[in-house]
């Protein structure tokens, strides 16, 4: 029987040994090689491929003037930011969901839950019905009313999320959310009501998601709520496993909760509101990503998240493609692709947890 | 080791209000405790009586509205969250987790206070994870997912990842509420034997009278937010007592086999 | 006897003929001289005023904006939202619904009030509902001659374009202002497609058959239109963002169009109303695809 003294156990015991390869280290390395090459073979291989062929070396050959060569316009503005903006937004919307279902501690919760999508799709749908005509710096009405309408929403949840008392459990913010969300969607009808012919085509077209942006400065836009949302995400992964076991294991464990929810409710809304703001919404990414990756790397969210905003961006931009060739030469919008994929994976889902 | 002087408490009845006024209801209302290295005292009380809060208070998940909480002589205030979590753990009543995560990484999780923000787990925190399941008996689980373990075992699990944690004081809030006559005795034997070994100090709230009479070397007895009594549990532990707490009749004996006193509940005192 | 059966008789008669009017008064007359039209569609309101019927409008739809004198006249809703009660209150003894409209049309017939089922495929449609209009409400002639001198005006525009290489088109019906996303064209179906093609243009996506496709910016590239005309209706567009339009075409240099500058914004209600208006837009289509025929 070993003694208090010289047990390990012993409390404020220093740590001298070195530290060694470990399962968690080992099973990181291999999760972001994985999922990394995945990734970057994806972002390879997608603007090769498409509806009409074309040839890598006619691409970069210099000796064609850029005006006239078709291949380099195909790959340069039709298909290269169209593949930029599905690793962007599909690794937006992954990385928001596995933020959500650890902070609501719902492992339904989507990027859709708290209503931050809802108030993008209200930004985008009074831009058009209401025809804003103002742009900045090369980017146009309807994303920018997009993004403010996200971040509106945002504003409205974190209100709520900082009203509450101390010790609540999620529930309080998953209702609050929820209700925002019901209350967004009811001005949406409303707004479309309001539309006349074309601009309810528009609405329409719009709320189905479309990745073919054309150009890349919405993209670097996007990028700016984006690597906010990264510098927030970047500090959860650990803390996201304590939360997910119970705020109060967590706090007595270290964790400063309230904070914690916080950054995490932001980043996440953040990521959204730029992801919807650039594509339109798009289904299902953010709720079956999460679960897919889970499936294959465990629950330790400091596998899940690199692997998710990986797996995510990869996913999305094969599901473009998708989209972009099976019937070609028309285009099934995006969102069509993931429902089609997420929906029965969804259910699938939901049976094998029951 | 630890004091608590003059902790006062108020649940603030609007969800937007922050301040509660002098009417307030109070849960706790000026309520002290002390507890030296070393020992196990039990809090005990009906339901609603502040057990749970007084716990999280010393903890240092709530604050006091008044009143202070001092370990080893100094006030919680001033210690970072990491370093109040190295010196005291948490055993909750029940954990249920929302991802599906194994018994190892639920034990690993009571590392976090002594890692880095970015620090992964070492080899000697797996050591120590282990050594914290063999403790808790628990080490053949090691690989299983915990949602599939029985009451008993995830109890002992959380305990373990409670001693991964390396403090030198555990708070359990009613450890055993959940659990079958089985898993209680074996529970109880647990933290004895912990509590002889390591000499950790513990603060187990319950209202499991005999739980507390066989565990528990001083007992305080928290009614309607006030220390009705408090002391070594044979002197503390009395029918007159328990008439005051529970407003029940009951028969208080040293059972000789067992070691320690019994309660067995009368009838209802009018 | 014979008296009272006589008088009987005659009590009888009058009876009759008293409640031979009173049927005729309840129930309605088709008429075929209708005075009180409310017409839902905008199309047929220009195709009445075009056969000089147009005092005999009682409303019209919220949509309507031509000729000016719509404008005093009531407005009773449009293809989604009709305004049944304003319709009802103004007493029509003829609507001019859409076909697609099933519960308007079911409410109306239990009002039993008559009306015409609008429906429109393509350009040969718009003069063939002028004519069975004017016979439904008794003006043969004069909607044969208007119809007449729409068909005329047309083949004159078709001859005068005849022979020219037909550029390659791509007709855009609507697309974001500002960008090149949601862009929305033709592809080959619809009078628009029609009027294109009789204009002296050639369809880019006309081996679609499909009213409109939303293209992606591959499709454009490969499809590499020769002309692009963009339609933009009403007040939608400022003059001063003319400019600024066709400047967003600029990503896309290898189109042919782009390249050689034969990018053109066409705006006007001419467009969105297949009645007789479209003269006028085959009129802008065939200046801007062969500026040389005259």
């Amino acid at each position: 029987m070993r003694g208090p003294v010289t047990s390990r156990l012993c409390p404020l015991r220093e740590r001298t040994e070195p530290r060694a390869r470990t399962p968690v280290r080992r099973r990181l390395i291999w999760t972001i090689a994985g999922f990394g090459t995945l990734a970057v073979a994806a972002c390879l291989f997608a603007p090769l491929v498409g509806s009409t062929r074309i040839h890598l070396s006619a691409v970069f050959d210099r000796s064609i003037p850029y005006a006239d060569n078709l291949d380099a316009q195909i790959f340069f503005v039709a298909r290269l930011p169209r593949v930029l903006a599905a690793a962007l937004v599909g690794s937006a919307l992954a990385l928001s969901g596995v933020v959500f279902q650890a902070l609501l501690r719902n492992p339904l919760a989507s990027p859709d839950t708290l209503g931050v999508s809802a108030g993008a799709s209200l930004g985008a749908m009074m831009a058009i019905t209401f025809n804003f005509d103002f742009s900045l710096l090369g980017i146009t009405a309807v994303p920018l009313a997009s993004f403010a309408g996200s971040f509106g929403a945002l504003l409205i949840v974190y209100g709520l999320s900082a009203a509450r008392r101390r010790g609540t459990s999620a529930i309080v913010l998953l209702l609050g959310g929820v209700t925002v969300q019901a209350l967004l969607s009811a001005i949406i009808a409303f707004v479309q009501y309001l539309a006349d012919f074309t601009q309810t085509f528009r609405n329409v077209r719009w709320l189905m998601g479309s990745l073919d942006v054309a150009s890349y400065a919405p993209i670097g836009a996007a990028l700016v709520p984006m690597a906010m949302a990264w510098a927030g995400f970047a500090t959860l992964p650990r803390v996201l496993d304590l939360l997910s076991v119970g705020s109060e294991s967590a706090a007595a464990r270290g964790v400063n909760v309230e904070r914690t929810e916080r950054v995490a409710l932001v980043s996440a809304s953040l990521a959204t509101g730029a992801a919807v703001s650039l594509a339109g919404p798009v289904s299902f990414v953010g709720i079956i990503v999460p679960h897919l990756v889970r499936l294959i790397v465990g629950a330790d969210h400091r596998l899940v998240l690199p692997a998710s905003a990986l797996f995510g961006g990869a996913f999305l931009i094969g599901c473009d493609l998708v989209a972009r060739t099976i019937i070609a030469p028309l285009e099934l919008p995006v969102g069509i692709v993931t429902a089609i994929i997420g929906g029965p994976v969804f259910l699938w889902l939901l049976f094998r947890r029951a | 080791m630890l004091a608590a002087t003059d902790i006062s408490y108020s649940y603030v009845g609007s969800a937007f209000r922050r301040t509660p006024s002098a009417q307030s209801p109070r849960v706790l209302d000026h309520v002290s405790i002390e507890v030296e290295r070393g020992s196990i005292v039990g809090l005990l009380g009906p339901n609603g009586s502040g057990k749970t809060t007084l716990l999280r208070i010393v903890a240092g998940i709530l604050p006091p509205l008044d009143g202070r909480v001092l370990i080893g002589g100094r006030p919680i205030e001033q210690l970072t969250r990491r370093e109040l979590a190295r010196r005291l753990a948490v055993v909750p009543q029940e954990t249920h987790s929302t991802f599906d995560f194994s018994v190892m990484d639920m034990v690993l999780m009571g590392r976090y206070p002594h890692l880095g923000p970015f620090e992964l787990e070492g080899a000697a925190d797996q050591d120590i994870a282990r050594e914290a399941l063999m403790a808790t008996g628990t080490a053949a689980l090691e690989a299983r997912p915990f949602a599939t373990l029985s009451g008993g075992e995830k109890q002992r699990v959380i305990i373990a990842s409670a001693l991964a944690q390396a403090s030198e004081m555990l708070l359990l809030d009613e450890p055993t509420a959940a659990l079958d006559l089985g898993y209680q005795f074996e529970i109880a034997a647990l933290l004895r034997r912990l509590n002889a070994e390591r000499r950790t100090t513990m603060i187990v709230s319950t209202h499991d009278l005999n739980l507390a009479a066989a565990l528990c070397e001083q007992i305080v007895l928290l009614k309607a937010g006030r220390v009705l009594a408090r002391g070594a549990t044979k002197e503390t532990l009395t029918a007159e007592n328990i008439r005051q707490l529970y407003d029940i009749d009951a028969d208080v004996q040293f059972h000789a086999r067992a070691g320690h006193i019994t309660v067995v509940p009368i009838a209802r005192a009018n | 006897m014979a008296v009272i059966s006589s008088r009987l008789r005659l009590a009888a008669s009058i009876t009759v003929v008293l409640l031979a009017v009173a049927v005729l008064r309840v129930v309605p007359r088709a008429a075929d001289e209708p005075r009180r039209i409310i017409s839902l569609v905008p199309a047929t309101t220009e195709m009445l005023f075009a056969m000089g019927a147009g005092d005999r409008l009682a409303g019209v739809s919220n949509y309507d904006r031509f000729p000016p004198d719509v404008a005093r006249l009531p407005k009773v809703g449009g293809l989604l939202d009709p305004d049944v009660e304003r319709l009802l209150s103004l007493k029509p003894d003829l609507v001019i619904v859409y076909d697609t409209q099933t519960d308007l049309k079911r409410q109306l017939e239990r009002a039993r009030i008559p009306i015409f089922r609008y429906v429109h495929r393509g350009l040969p449609d718009i003069t063939a509902t002028m004519r069975a209009l004017g016979e439904r409400i008794g003006m043969k002639a004069a909607a044969g001659a208007a119809a007449a001198r729409i068909e005329q005006q047309l083949a004159s525009i078709r001859a005068r374009v005849a022979g020219r290489p037909r550029p390659k088109t791509l007709l855009i019906f609507g697309r974001d202002p500002g960008a090149l996303r949601h862009v929305d064209a033709s592809a080959g179906y619809g009078f628009l497609h029609d009027l294109l093609e009789l204009a002296g243009g050639s369809d880019a996506l006309g081996d679609l058959h499909r009213q409109s496709v939303e293209m992606s910016t591959e499709m454009i590239l490969t499809r590499a239109p020769e002309v692009i005309l963009e339609l933009h209706y009403g007040d939608s567009l400022k003059p001063e963002q003319f400019d600024s339009e066709r400047r967003v075409w600029e990503a896309l240099p290898s189109v042919p169009a782009v390249r050689n500058n034969r990018v053109f914004l066409l705006g006007g209600d001419e467009f969105v109303v297949p009645g007789p208006r479209i003269v006028l837009a085959a009129e802008q289509f065939a200046r801007v695809l062969h500026p040389d025929a005259r």
